[in-house]
């Protein structure tokens, strides 16, 4: 049976099943979360208002036997930067949506202003929208229990905590993994626009639907087979990656310098050791945790993991490098395990690492609480925030707006969104895709790599200005592109060493659909999604001013470099220029 | 001279596998060693270093050492996009392309 398109709107609580238009049959993932936002929302709309639409997508690859292929997207104008947002995560629902011939999921309007919340189930050609008091106030994991108890382990949950139903600026949504554990569509607060749909948790079953249909099965297996090939014999997929997970950027992102600490004032923190992946696989070893732990079903890389505390109890999985660092280097901690603890609770309560570490970085620095109290962060996300305290919402606010609330210039953010764990002085080809990628601060938005675009003959020193620009450009193409297969951003390292890996991508693509696509086509896809974003963008008001790094950056020097960041307005806005 | 150096990942492994302390250390090397006699001084093979920061950035494996000198030895593995980044996959593969 072919795709639909599964639309709910809150105004009334109705649904209906519409055919696939055909302009968006080719796409998936971020491809088709930004057109869809593109064609049906006002760029000028409010995001918590009734004419934002949520658009929740599986990738092109996704509940196929394609290693890798679990990413959902989910689209919609964001709160926090007021642009365009994309956000992906693993977890089982790519599949189970795949499976169920889910397009894609448009929620759209606002129901009647009260108290209630609801819970959107999605079955077969088929939706309940029904309200769900028992579980208003409570948090992720119950919610996600709560879920599994009534359907069964095979379902797909998204959900929000009660920074969510707030509205809050740094919340999330939660995903439930192949566990019971929780990944997040992280970035640019999109808990916000679910809360402020009243939307609760929503649930999608996929029954006893069969696999994902394939147009040539046999290409696709044997498409498949040379691709996770290329994935397990990869020194960064095969073997780094599984080791040590993310985090053993920790030791390497500090020893360059770049490794923003105490709010971004140093390029280095005297906490790496303790932070990096070497001590985090180790602490994993001796407690019997799992270095090797995958976000979906059909990873063969599995970056994640499962850490314990010192007595070997379960304490959080998915412990990745942008949350160590955010805590860490940035806010202060000195302890891995208070991280680890404070990562279950953000699992638990929904909100995005990223921001909320960076707004701790800017509260301390406005002195709000001190850098590296590990408790007061505690006190805050499990009392003040869960309870909508004055404290609370200051917090869920978000770093660019701590800083205006207490008076800081010292605030690391673009279009109002906090910067990740690359600091654009001592890595400018990060911050070429900072102050560039229509996501606002995004790091993944220039994370993958795409051989047949990327021309990297040349030396690139990341102190230095020369081919940043255009590197950051060809990867940001690629990255929009992979983000529109429901690939995990890992499938594009072993791209750069291994010429077979890039072509079996693109033949199970054509296996799938019947495609007859080329390289370029994958390119032009990727150029495509980025100018459709940039479009939505400028309608929205967000031009050349808001492609900017924050002054401080421009007149403050990085040690231990002394970096600074001295592109000209000019060089940054010839990204533009293709 | 002494260098201070540090080993990553592998790396850290294989060193302490044979009692070698790799983590913030001092070392005393010989004076005009470059950074692939250290290496080699080590027992690596070729291939298990991919890149060597000095003093905080790529440099290749010719450059010969000063006292005082930082150095740290990166082996394969280095994910995302930073590979390319931090200019080590242009630095690898200028060094292991037959001239
Ligand atoms: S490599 Fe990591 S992010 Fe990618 S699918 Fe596996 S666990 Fe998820």
């Amino acid at each position: 049976m072919a795709d639909k398109i599964y639309r709910v709107r809150m105004n009334d609580l109705s649904f209906s099943v519409e055919d696939v238009p055909k302009e968006w049959l080719g796409l998936g993932g971020r491809g088709l979360t930004s057109t869809i936002v593109a064609a049906e929302v006002d760029p000028e709309c409010h995001p918590l208002g009734p004419n934002n639409k949520m658009v929740f997508a599986p990738g092109l690859l996704s509940g196929t036997a394609a290693a890798n292929s679990g990413r959902t997207s989910l689209g919609a104008k964001s709160p926090l930067t007021g642009g365009i947002k994309e956000s992906n995560s693993g977890g089982t629902s790519a599949g189970i949506m795949a499976k169920l011939g889910v397009k894609a999921l448009i929620i759209e309007g606002l129901p009647e202003e009260d108290d209630t919340f609801y819970h959107i189930h999605v079955t077969k050609e088929h939706v309940t929208i029904e309200p769900i008091p028992e579980l208003v106030g409570k948090e992720n994991f119950e919610v996600l229990d709560t879920m599994l108890e009534r359907y069964g382990r095979k379902v797909a949950v998204f959900s929000i905590g009660t920074p969510g139903e707030q509205r809050m600026l740094i919340s999330n949504i939660s995903v439930k993994d192949p566990q019971g554990k929780i990944r997040s569509l992280g970035r640019g607060g999109l808990g916000a626009v679910m809360g402020s749909k009243k939307i609760k948790v929503i649930t999608v079953d996929a029954g006893d639907s069969k696999e994902t249909y394939l147009a040539d099965a046999a290409t696709f297996r044997a498409a498949n087979k040379a691709f996770t090939k290329a994935l397990k014999e990869n020194p960064i997929s095969g073997e780094g990656l599984p080791a040590f997970g993310t985090d053993i950027l920790v030791n390497i992102i500090n020893e360059a310098g770049g490794l923003p600490s105490m709010n971004f004032r140093y390029g280095t923190s005297e906490n790496a050791e303790e932070l990096s992946g070497e001590h985090v696989a180790e602490n994993i070893q001796e407690r019997g945790g799992k270095t090797t732990h995958g976000c979906h079903a059909g990873c063969v890389i599995q970056c994640s993991q499962v850490y314990n505390d010192k007595d070997g109890n379960y304490v959080t999985s998915g412990f990745e490098y942008e949350m160590i660092w955010a805590f860490g280097a940035n806010y202060g901690i000195d302890d891995i395990d208070t991280i680890a603890h404070i990562d279950h609770i953000m699992d638990d309560i929904g909100v995005d690492a990223i921001e909320t570490g960076v707004t701790f970085g800017v509260a301390a620095e406005g002195g709000m609480l001190p850098f590296g109290d590990g408790e007061a962060v505690i006190k805050i996300l499990t009392e003040e925030i869960p309870n909508g305290t004055p404290t609370g919402r200051v917090i869920g606010s978000g770093a660019g707006n701590v800083g205006k609330l207490y008076g800081v210039v010292r605030v690391p953010v673009v279009k109002n969104q906090g910067m990740p764990a690359y600091e654009p002085r001592a890595i400018k080809g990060q911050g070429i895709t900072y102050v560039t990628t229509p996501m606002g601060a995004d790091h993944t938005a220039g994370y993958a790599v795409a051989t047949n675009i990327l021309n990297s003959g040349g030396h690139i020193d990341p102190l230095k200005k020369e081919g940043q620009v255009e590197l950051s450009r060809n990867l940001q193409i690629a990255s929009a592109a992979i983000d529109s297969t429901g690939m995990c951003i890992f499938v594009a390292f072993p791209a750069l060493d291994d010429p077979a890996c890039l072509p079996a991508l693109i033949d199970m693509i054509n296996a799938r659909f019947g495609a007859e696509l080329t390289g370029d086509d994958v390119t032009n896809l990727g150029k495509n999604i980025l100018k459709l974003e940039h479009a939505f963008n400028l309608k929205a008001g967000l031009g050349k001013a808001d492609d900017r790094i924050p002054e401080f950056m421009k007149y403050e020097t990085l040690p231990p470099h002394d970096a600074i960041w001295d592109f000209t307005n000019e060089e940054i806005d010839a990204f533009w220029d293709f | 001279m002494t260098i201070n150096f540090n080993a990553f990942s592998f790396a850290r492994l294989t060193l302490r596998s044979q009692g070698i302390e790799c983590v913030n250390v001092d070392r005393e090397l010989r004076d005009g060693m470059t950074i692939q006699d250290f290496i080699d001084e080590l027992g690596f093979e070729a291939g298990e270093i991919e890149a060597v920061f000095l003093n905080g950035t790529i440099r290749p494996k010719s450059t010969v050492l000063h006292d005082g000198d930082r150095v740290a030895l990166l082996p394969p593995g280095t994910p995302g996009s930073y590979r390319l980044i931090l200019g080590i996959k242009a630095m690898n593969d200028q060094e292991t392309s037959p001239e």
